[in-house]
């Protein structure tokens, strides 16, 4: 298979490490090769921090630009400043107000590159079901409803099954589940 | 039964230091490296393993540990991180001429950006200066296999061996089958021998031959070992172009050559960069016109290869010599070296346009800061407020962030908020200035480095105040044991260490501790200190600010939960914002004053006590 190339963004504490440890999970029980790449240290004390996911037969673990297939972004700002990793006809998924993403200036550019943009209030999903606090989980929710190619709903829950300590795991199903719900609106 | 696991590069090596036997492990914490020890307990529980791991005070003292567990004949490891490898160099300097009985390696992890460092310093410059081979793997799985390779070598040449992951081998992750392990039975002996284990100047001069020696061996030895020194050259071909690249970066060149299907362009991959294995080198650039080498972050293979007409990297300016050779910076580099040699470039450039449209959308710089409710932010706001002129030195971990708030003015190595500060004392004190000095370290930070500098500072009659942000753990690299604690590495109980009475025993007749959530106590404590510092028979002022890591202990660090609110009162004075820069306030423009986020208050109410304007009420 070719290679899948996901960013990850967003800022420290915001889950990112989980969101991409779900993914490499998944994509591993789907007999895919894995290799990522994570920001530790500093930045995750509130600045931005970004996650690389290669799928595929890969030495290296960084994503280059202008080569990402997806990039799920879990602040605005921080989709806005990932946007030159993604290739001509790329996916972006942001936790954002639908009806104000994406700011105008940057719309000529993703319709050049026919890269697709999705919103969804990821964060508001995620306090309205009491932990705002796992917006990645609605994000995540929100991905699998429109990329069943790469992974499906049913792929990526038993991922998180996988990978959540037991006390948070009805949370995250809830949280996950809103979002997918919310795609597939 | 082997099964299949997706490992961050630093588990790897803790895999990789496991399976060649490694039955001693110690460590100090420090991004990159942090995440190894831990990975190593984790085995070392679900496999049953009796190996010794211990969180050692400094670099040093886990590098001295781990070579006496190397003398008494068994395998041991040590991992830190580069900068934490300066700490431990009178150590590895001299452990290169003594040699091992067992094996001995020594993981220090590269920090090229840097992320998280003070210093991009390559760890392959110390292992050439110490004269040890060191082993620059590619990816988590070759850093398993060179953790095995390095404990192997060490005890086959009786010498320590280097394995230097870089960040981006770290903090990786990658999928790798893995089976049951095994302990390593190997008993304790120690023969004595003074000639080489206390050996005098004479006896160093015959071991700087032995160690000599050694070095040819193995560098006899790397020149044939295929499996991390290899190229792709086709007998009799000649090329205009050939790349040699070691670590991370190879594996970035690799996948851009195959994405690109160059064939054209042959690649030296170099696992082993010293002993340098020169006539492989040889070879590779005899079958070449011109020569790239592509290493990070500094020049040492570079250095190797002779022939300055033919080789292009650092040296001839056609790589960057600071920063990480991240793949777009490899692409594009390449490609201007394509270019320059008449050859084909690459197709496409990286995304200019779309650097270019993300730098006009003047996006927010997003620095890291101290959490929401982070006691070290109340010991800031009061240190500014108790002592607003004062020249604030401080240290390395998750307070050195108090330079958001203005309350850190210096930050040089671990330890160096105690050194600098009686540094500062004599320079004003020697021209008659009495210029308030406050050193503020971490609990962490003063058990690595804090002790020797403080009693320097006594002895030597230097005047300051020193405050000790005590938070119970280390938590910038992710929340490891202190030895204030008294829980060690596999999180079995040690004797815990009394912070008070350990700064008593280095002279100071002034100790106090405080909660920095009580900001007006703090405060006054401050100015009691500072009457001491400035009496005539005082001395050395010493705050200990204690108030667990709101991180690790949120039960602990916030009894009571307070909800706040911003009243009417508030002149958006930006006083809050800029002083106690807290995450959870913020500037509301629609209510035209401050506001909190609620998803981001953790309720600690420090907030509480101080709005010049009263405007931060309970709600």
């Amino acid at each position: 298979m070719q290679t899948v190339n996901i960013v990850l963004s967003g800022l420290g504490g915001q889950g990112i490490l989980f969101m991409t440890k779900v993914l490499a999970q998944a994509a591993l029980n789907k007999g895919l090769k894995t290799m990522g790449a994570e920001t530790h240290g500093m930045a995750q004390r509130g600045g931005s921090v970004i996650s690389h996911l290669r799928l595929g037969e890969v030495e290296g673990s960084l994503v280059r630009t202008g080569s990402a297939h997806f990039l799920l972004a879990l602040e605005e700002n921080e989709a806005y400043r990932n946007i030159p990793f993604l290739a001509k006809g790329g996916r972006l998924y942001a936790n954002a107000s639908p009806k104000s993403f994406a700011r105008q200036e940057v719309k000529p550019y993703l319709d050049k590159m026919e890269i697709v943009y999705r919103a969804v209030p990821a964060e508001k999903i995620a306090a309205g079901l009491g932990t705002p606090m796992s917006s990645n989980l609605a994000l995540l929710g929100f991905f699998s409803a429109f990329e069943k190619d790469l992974v499906t709903h049913k792929e990526l829950r038993n991922a998180i099954d996988q990978v959540t300590p037991s006390r948070f795991k009805k949370i995250n199903f809830k949280v996950f589940d809103a979002g997918f719900e919310m795609g597939t609106q | 039964m082997m099964r299949e696991e997706i490992f961050l590069g630093n588990g790897a090596v803790a895999l990789g230091l496991l399976e060649s036997g490694s039955q001693v492990v110690t460590s100090y914490p420090g991004t990159p490296s942090s995440e190894i020890l831990p990975e190593v307990v984790r085995l070392i529980k679900s496999e049953g393993l009796n190996t010794y791991v211990e969180w050692s005070t400094n670099e040093k003292v886990a590098l001295d540990n781990a070579f006496a567990a190397a003398v008494s004949g068994k395998r041991a490891a040590c991992c830190m991180k580069q900068v934490g490898l300066n700490v431990a160099a009178d150590s590895l300097m001299s452990a290169a001429y003594l040699g091992t009985v067992g094996g001995l390696v020594i993981v220090s992890c590269d920090d090229p950006g840097p992320h998280s460092s003070q210093t991009e310093q390559d760890t392959r410059l110390m292992a050439r200066l110490a004269k040890v081979p060191v082993l620059d793997p590619s990816n988590p799985k070759e850093a398993r296999e060179m953790a095995r390779l390095a404990m192997e070598l060490s005890e086959e040449f009786r010498i320590p061996v280097i394995l230097r992951p870089a960040i981006r081998v770290c903090h990786a992750r990658q999928a790798l089958s893995w089976g049951p392990l095994k302990n390593n039975t190997k008993k304790a002996s120690f023969e004595k021998d003074p000639g080489r284990w206390a050996a005098t100047p004479r006896f160093r001069f015959i071991l700087h031959g032995e160690l000599n020696e050694k070095l040819k061996k193995i560098a006899r030895r790397f020149e044939g070992l295929t499996a991390h020194n290899f190229h792709d050259l086709e007998p009799g071909k000649k090329y205009p172009l050939g790349i040699i690249a070691g670590g991370v970066p190879y594996s970035v060149i690799r996948d851009i050559l195959l994405e690109k299907d160059r064939k054209d362009i042959p690649v030296l991959k170099i696992g082993t960069p010293y002993p340098f294995p020169e006539a492989l080198a040889d070879t590779f650039m005899s079958a070449c016109e011109k020569v790239l080498v592509l290493e990070e972050t500094d020049t040492v293979m570079e250095y190797f290869l002779r022939d300055r007409q033919k080789v292009l990297g650092r040296l001839s300016g056609h790589v960057p010599s600071e920063g990480e050779l991240v793949p777009q910076i490899v692409y594009s580099l390449v490609d201007k070296v394509l270019k320059d040699l008449g050859l084909i470039p690459f197709k496409g450039d990286g995304n200019q346009d779309a650097l270019d449209l993300v730098a006009s959308l003047d996006l927010p710089v997003r620095r890291p800061t101290l959490c929401a409710g982070c006691p070290h932010r109340a010991s800031f706001f009061a240190i500014r407020k108790a002592r607003p002129k004062a020249i604030f030195t401080s240290d390395i971990g998750c307070y050195t962030l108090g330079l958001n708030l203005g309350g850190v003015d210096t930050c040089l190595d671990m330890g160096a908020a105690i050194t600098m500060a009686s540094g500062f004392y004599h320079s004003f004190d020697q021209d008659q200035v009495a210029q308030p000095i406050v050193a503020t370290i971490g609990d962490s930070t003063f058990f690595h480095s804090g002790t020797a500098g403080l009693l320097n500072a006594v002895y030597n009659d230097a005047r300051f105040i020193l405050v000790i942000l005590d938070n119970e753990i280390t938590a910038m690299t992710g929340m490891q044991p202190t030895p204030g604690l008294g829980i060690r590495a596999d999180g079995s109980k040690g004797k815990a260490i009394s912070l008070e009475r350990v700064v008593a025993g280095c002279g100071v007749d002034f100790v106090e501790v405080v909660d920095p959530y009580d900001i007006k106590a703090m405060t006054k404590l401050l100015k009691k200190a500072t009457e001491y510092v400035n009496s005539s028979t005082g001395g050395i002022a010493v705050i200990i600010a204690r108030h667990p890591c709101v991180i690790a202990y949120p039960k602990e660090a916030i009894t009571e939960r307070k909800s706040v609110m911003v009243t009417d009162d508030c002149t958006e004075c930006s006083f809050c914002l800029e002083r106690f820069e807290c995450p959870a306030l913020y500037h509301d423009e629609e209510l035209g004053r401050t506001n909190i986020n609620h998803s981001l208050c953790t309720q600690c109410g420090v907030c509480l006590q101080i709005c010049p304007k009263g405007a931060i009420v309970e709600a």
